[in-house]
């Protein structure tokens, strides 16, 4: 979108009001996401670089990175296997319930993450639905980890079929049925054709997902029970330090968490471009006039 | 490979896409279905390679029923609207799909694939292309890369959807010469769907009409061009003039006369604008005319004259008009070489038929 | 050309790949929502109205949407600007700037809290600039207004974005040649243009920030009845052992979620009908 600047003159706004506008903006994003970037660093770092190393190496602090790291290996296939088959349903064929089964998909982002993790604690818990039973068998799910791994499947459901579902909508049926019609078996076609189609939207949702699911606080802290050493998800674990007044320690994690963002962000922006050339090459794959 | 269509049905739920369609194509034939959007003709082609199926009726191929085989059994090369290429395959890789997705025992050597495709860039002439993305190349080049990508699994039928449609006139008008050499090289039985009847005079050896999911006609292209058997096919192939017996009774009566048993009261005459001559005299059974407008469209001289309110176009060869010396507002008589008259109602396709 | 009804037609895994989908969906998102439901269902309609309309709820809403209703705003009249600046205006680092807007996606929501918290402490990088001022921001209800629009500022700008890109700049010179003031077009062309998205925008970050928790929690304060929000609430009703009381706040918070989804919906599909091309598109979440 670069427009000339001969072309733009006569619909630019005047130079005082451009300056403004760019002083009143970028001082906004200085404020809101710079200032505090830099911060969760500075605060690291406050008490030297020792001190931040050794706040990492704490036995606590890294079976939390175990954890985290745990759940979204655990979480991420199951995600991505749910957002391709549904995507696939929903961009290839059409059938009744579809836009209610779109909407649906987008619940988990309206739900509030202490409420997705009260359900299940109702569910699972002692006084839940098949609590009673899950103690007399002695299986833990609640201030355990298959809690934290089922709330985290629910708060990032939404995220890989979301980024699928327009980038398959776009790509339309035509390649598919090419590839059935010159004799490829659906697995053929899905791992010939589909699969490369949708890489990199695969992936951008991937990302997405996987920083939701390493970051998740709300939803944990309800079903993790807080156990120090087992149930304490790096989120938490910044929580329980920035309680106890260690804000070191506290910080020194969130700093790993606050690089984790980074990296989402710049692996975010470089499959971006993959995938704008990708649709870029889709619209000129597909020639827009014919009558 | 011969192709039966018996009585084929087909509705998108309210919507009748085909209403007991029937078609035979012989072996080796280049046959043309030829309609307006919305005509059913893709449907009928997409029924034929089995992308779609069918509510009633039956295919077959060389007289085996293939109604129920799958897509992927009927060894039918499908040509898409938009070429459907693998964007992420180089062209070679595209070319070679059908051959790599074979059954291991199927599946011919690498050495041998590599034979198969290049000798197939050669037919379409685009060697030089094996290395390049879809992307890369012109809508024209996409075209036969997407025709040889069919050829490579050697169908028994080739099947084409709009072929054309995207290119622009000149890469079109190639291309179209292009296949029907191509065609008259290999032999295979071939379907392809076009809207543009100049296209399907062109290249087919039979042209099927279609409208609103029935069979209008079926015929060499010079039969549906100088008989068409309805005032659809008429008002589709040509641009056409339209007289009511009611206000051109002279003309009807000769349309009678070529016709018989016609109530004249309720006749509609077809006459092509080139089948018309004007005189300067009234004949037995002219009509007499104002001239409105001459213009000269290359070697030809269109004319529009007014009668009764009514405008009527006529087309002239330049010799003719050089001949006649029309001028605006000059009073004529026109009489019609060939028409046709049917019974009304007629179609309700807009007056003049598409033009050229 | 061609509408297609029902299954059955040539490509693989419709069924397989629906009913995979529709059993995932079920299991982990549909059937716990109806348990929350179902227990809710116990409680008799006055109980249930009891404990949602208690003192401390109703205050705990004011505080939710008091704050989430004044962030959201913020994200409207900034996040507009931001955008206008990211799509039309160049200026060294627009890129790496471009790529920072999605950080509060990004980064976990307690690092955010604990992070603005200090900042805006009385001894905070910002903070001790703002108490001799007599602004107190953290650990009182503003702070809450600071976390959610940190939450929320992704959701305006990147609904925004797409949109003023899609703006030919033909439409602008059109108006411009014909004597419109520059005042004029943004009022007159550009604004109605802008609008269904920055309502799109507006209602995303509002919606987030009802049910946002982790970030607030550590700038809060959390005073009940002054500075405690709704699922704050939810979560001391737990720790008390109270599980009716916060399932009955949850399906408040459930109904308000629904409530939303269909909002938005309807945005959605007026900015698509209304401008063609669906304006919330790009719209993050």
């Amino acid at each position: 979108m670069s427009v000339p600047p001969a072309r733009r003159r006569a619909t630019a706004e005047p130079a005082w009001l451009r300056h403004l506008l760019l002083a009143v903006g970028l001082g906004f994003l200085f404020f809101f996401l710079l200032l505090p970037l830099l911060a969760v660093f500075a605060e690291a770092f406050a008490a030297g670089g020792r001190a931040y190393l050794e706040a990492l190496q704490d036995h606590d602090a890294r079976s939390a990175i175990t954890l985290t790291l745990l759940v979204a290996v655990l979480v991420l296939p199951l995600n991505i296997c749910f957002g391709v088959a549904a995507a696939w349903a929903i961009a290839k064929f059409e059938f009744r319930g579809k836009s209610l089964l779109i909407t649906l998909i987008d619940l988990p982002f309206a739900v509030s993450p202490v409420v997705v993790g009260l359900v299940f604690l109702l569910i699972f818990g002692a006084q839940g639905l098949f609590g009673p039973w899950l103690a007399a068998n002695d299986i833990k799910v609640v201030f355990a980890l298959p809690a934290i791994v089922l709330v985290t499947m629910f708060i990032t459901l939404p995220f890989v079929a979301r980024e699928l579902i327009p980038l398959m909508q776009a790509q339309g049926r035509e390649e598919e049925e090419a590839a059935v019609s010159l004799g490829a078996s659906g697995w053929q076609m899905f791992r010939r054709v589909t699969l490369p189609n949708i890489r990199w939207g695969l992936l951008y949702g991937v990302i997405l997902a996987n920083a939701r699911a390493m970051g998740e606080f709300g939803a944990v802290s309800v079903v993790s029970g807080h156990i120090r050493g087992e149930t304490n998800t790096l989120p938490l674990h910044v929580e329980i330090l920035y309680n106890e007044y260690n804000a070191v320690g506290a910080f020194a994690s969130a700093s790993v968490l606050a690089l984790l963002a980074l990296v989402t962000l710049v692996a975010k922006t470089v499959v971006e471009w993959r995938l704008r050339r990708e649709v870029r090459m889709l619209s000129t794959a597909l020639p827009s006039e014919h009558n | 490979m011969s192709i039966e269509i018996r009585a084929i049905g087909k509705r998108f739920g309210a919507f009748v896409a085909l209403q007991d369609v029937s078609l035979h194509i012989p072996t080796g034939e280049l046959v043309a279905l030829l309609g307006p959007s919305g005509c059913g003709k893709t449907t009928l082609l997409r029924i034929i390679a089995g992308m779609e199926t069918a509510d009633s009726g039956q295919v077959f191929f060389a007289g085996e029923e293939a109604t129920h085989v799958h897509a992927r059994d009927r060894n039918v090369g499908f040509v898409f609207q938009h070429y459907a290429l693998f964007r992420h395959m180089s062209v070679f890789e595209n070319v070679a799909f059908g051959l790599r997705v074979r059954p291991r025992q199927l599946r011919p050597a690498e050495a041998e694939i590599r034979r198969r495709v290049s000798d197939l860039l050669q037919l379409v002439q685009l060697e030089w292309l094996a290395d390049r993305y879809p992307s890369q190349l012109s809508g024209g080049q996409r075209q036969r890369i997407a025709l040889a990508r069919a050829l490579a699994v050697e169908p028994r039928v080739l099947l084409l959807d709009e072929p054309f449609g995207a290119l622009d006139t000149k890469v079109r008008k190639e291309l179209r010469r292009w296949l029907r050499r191509l065609h008259d090289e290999m032999h295979i039985t071939s379907v392809f769907v076009t809207h543009d009847q100049e296209e399907a005079l062109e290249v087919a050896d039979r042209v099927v009409v279609m409208n609103q999911g029935r069979v209008e006609q079926i015929g060499s292209p010079d039969e549906v061009y100088t008989n068409p058997a309805s005032p659809f096919v008429y008002e589709f192939l040509g641009n056409v003039n339209v007289f009511h017996s009611r206000m051109h009774g002279a003309w009807a009566d000769v349309g009678r006369e070529h016709n018989g048993a016609v109530p004249a009261a309720e006749a509609t005459a077809y006459v092509r604008p080139h089948d018309i001559d004007i005189e300067h005299r009234p004949v037995f059974g002219s009509l007499q005319a104002t001239v409105q407008e001459v213009h000269a469209i290359g070697p030809l001289v269109r004319v529009e004259l007014a009668h009764a309110s009514e405008l009527i176009e006529v087309e002239l060869t330049r010799e003719r008009a050089d001949v006649l010396l029309l001028a605006e507002g000059q009073q004529v008589w026109l009489k019609p070489r060939q028409l046709r008259v049917f019974a009304a109602p007629p179609t309700t396709l807009e007056e003049g038929g598409s033009g050229i | 050309m061609r509408p297609l009804f029902g299954p059955g037609r040539l490509l693989p895994g419709f069924r397989l790949s629906l009913g995979c989908a529709v059993l995932y969906l079920s299991l982990i998102v549909l059937l716990p929502l109806s348990g929350l439901v179902f227990k809710a269902s116990q409680l008799s309609l006055a109980a249930f109205w009891d404990i949602a309309s208690g003192e401390r709820a109703l205050a705990s809403y004011r505080v939710t949407f008091g704050a989430s209703l004044l962030a959201a705003s913020i994200n409207a009249v900034f996040g507009l600007i931001v955008a206008w600046v990211l799509v039309r205006y160049s200026f060294p680092g627009k890129r790496v700037i471009d790529a920072l807007v999605d950080l509060p996606f990004a980064l976990p929501t307690a690092v955010a809290g604990i992070t603005l918290a200090t900042l805006y402490a009385g001894n905070g990088w910002i903070g001790r600039y703002l108490e001799p001022l007599g602004l107190k921001i953290a650990f009182a209800p503003p702070g809450i207004v600071v976390a959610l629009t940190f939450i929320g500022l992704p959701f305006v700008v990147r609904t925004l974005q797409p949109v003023i890109e899609d703006i030919e700049p033909e439409v602008e010179e059109a108006a411009a040649s014909l004597g419109a003031s520059r005042l004029q077009t943004f009022v007159r062309v550009l604004w109605p243009a802008l609008l269904p998205a920055l309502l799109t925008g507006f209602t995303l970050a509002f919606s987030r920030s009802i049910g946002e928790y982790g970030s607030v929690i550590f700038i809060a304060g959390n005073m009940p009845l002054i500075s405690e929000i709704t699922p704050l609430l939810i979560i001391s009703k737990l720790e008390q052992y109270d599980v009716v009381g916060a399932t009955a706040l949850a399906v408040v918070m459930l109904l308000i979620s629904f409530v939303m989804l269909f909002v938005v919906n309807g945005l959605q599909w007026w900015a698509a009908t209304r401008h063609g091309t669906g304006a919330a598109d790009g719209a993050p979440r």
